[in-house]
C-alpha cells in the first residue's frame, strides 16, 4: 500500500492491510533472541571466573558486564510476549527458560518483568496506570537523571512503581520473587565484599547493573514514549531516529511497531515498519522523520 | 516471619552501607594504597564511612 492509497483508504482498509503485514513478519521463533539471551548471560557468569583468576582485567570485566546488563532486557521481552514460544507450543519451554534466565544480572524476576509490561502495554503514558510512566522526562539528560532519581530506595518510580502495580493487580506472589532476587543480589555483593573481592562484586555487578538499567530505561521506555503526553493505540509510541542508531539503541527506533502488534519479533521490527510506514502516516503516527 | 523480611527491605540502605560499601570503600582505599591516619585500619575507616552514606540514604530515602 503506498501512501495515496494509505491516505483514502477508510479505517476498515487500513487495519486490514496493518494486520496483514504483521501477519506476514510473526509467527517464526526468534532464535537470534535466543541464542543472545542465553549467550549474554553465558557470557556475564564467565566474567567471574575470568577476572578473578586474572584472565582478563577488571576494567574490560567491567565494559563487558555493563554491556551484558544493557543487553539481557530484551531476549525476555521477546519471552514476556510469547514471541519464542507461546502456550501450548513445541518451544513454551525455551520461552519460559530464556524469560527467566536472560535478566538475572538485571536482578530483574520475570514474573514482574512479564506482569508489569503488558500493564504497560495497556496503559502506555496513562499517569496512573502505566507502570513506566516514571520514566517520562523533558529530555535525554533530564530522563537519564530521572531513572537515577527512580531507582532511591524512596523513589515512588521506576521498578519502586511495580510494587504498587502488582498490588493493584492482587499479585503480590510475584512480589516473592522481586524479594528473593533482591535477596540474592544483596547477599552476594555482601559475601564478595567480604570475602574481599568487593571491587570485582561493584563492577561486574552493581554499576553495570544501574549503567545498564539507564540504558534500558532510557531507551526502551524513555525513548519511543517521548513525549509521555497522549495516549491511544497510535499515538502512544513514536519512532524516532537515535544517534547510535537502531543497534544502538536496541532495535527502538521502529518500537512503535511492537505496541501496535507486540507479537512481532524485534529483528523483523524494522521490516515491518518500512512496510506499515504509510499506513502510520496515514493514521497520523508521530515518526520523526525516520 | 514476614514482619522480620519486610524489617530486613526496611532498613536495607543502612545494611548496604555498612556490609557492602564498608568493605568496598575499605579495599579502595587499600588500592589506592592510602594509609588512614591514626593507626585507623582500612576496614574500620569503610565500615564507618559506609555506615554514614547508608544512614543519609535510610533517613532521605535517596543516596544521590
Amino acid at each position: 500500500m503506498n501512501a495515496s492509497a494509505a491516505n483514502t483508504a477508510t479505517q476498515a482498509e487500513l487495519m486490514k492491510r496493518e494486520r496483514a503485514i504483521a501477519r506476514k513478519y510473526s509467527g517464526m521463533v526468534p532464535w537470534g533472541a535466543v541464542a543472545w539471551g542465553l549467550g549474554n548471560l553465558a557470557i556475564w557468569l564467565s566474567l567471574w571466573p575470568l577476572v578473578f583468576l586474572d584472565i582478563i582485567p577488571l576494567w574490560l570485566g567491567f565494559l563487558i558486564a555493563c554491556a551484558n546488563v544493557a543487553l539481557c532486557y530484551l531476549p525476555s521481552h521477546e519471552a514476556q510476549h510469547d514471541i519464542i514460544g507461546r502456550k501450548g507450543s513445541k518451544w513454551r519451554w525455551l520461552n519460559e527458560l530464556v524469560g527467566h534466565l536472560s535478566t538475572i544480572p538485571l536482578v530483574l524476576p520475570y514474573r514482574v518483568a512479564k506482569l508489569t509490561h503488558i500493564q504497560h502495554h495497556l496503559h502506555a503514558n496513562d499517569p496512573e496506570l502505566d507502570p513506566d510512566y516514571s520514566t517520562a522526562a523533558s529530555g535525554p539528560w533530564q530522563a537519564i537523571w530521572k531513572s537515577i532519581q527512580n531507582r532511591q530506595p524512596g523513589a515512588k518510580g521506576g521498578t519502586n512503581a511495580y510494587v504498587a502495580v502488582l498490588r493493584r493487580m492482587g499479585r503480590e506472589d510475584a512480589l516473592v520473587d522481586a524479594m528473593i532476587y533482591q535477596a540474592v543480589f544483596i547477599g552476594t555483593l555482601i559475601a564478595l565484599a567480604w570475602s574481599g573481592h568487593a571491587i570485582e562484586a561493584a563492577l561486574i555487578w552493581w554499576l553495570p547493573r544501574h549503567i545498564g538499567a539507564t540504558y534500558i530505561q532510557f531507551y526502551l521506555s524513555w525513548a519511543p514514549h517521548h513525549p509521555g503526553r497522549e495516549q491511544g493505540r497510535y499515538k502512544d509510541t513514536r519512532a524516532f531516529r537515535s544517534v547510535l542508531g537502531n543497534i544502538g539503541s536496541m532495535g527502538m527506533q521502529y518500537h512503535i511497531v511492537h505496541h501496535l502488534h507486540p507479537y512481532i519479533p524485534l529483528s523483523k521490527t524494522p521490516a515491518a515498519f518500512r512496510e506499515m510506514r504509510p499506513i502510520l502516516e496515514a493514521r497520523g503516527c508521530t515518526l520523526d522523520g525516520i | 516471619m514476614t514482619f522480620i523480611v519486610t524489617k530486613i527491605f526496611h532498613f536495607l540502605p543502612l545494611i548496604f552501607g555498612i556490609a557492602f560499601l564498608g568493605p568496598l570503600l575499605a579495599q579502595v582505599i587499600q588500592a589506592a594504597g592510602w594509609v588512614p591516619p591514626l593507626g585507623v585500619s582500612p576496614l574500620i575507616l569503610g565500615i564507618c564511612l559506609g555506615s554514614l552514606l547508608g544512614l543519609a540514604a535510610q533517613v532521605r530515602g535517596r543516596w544521590i
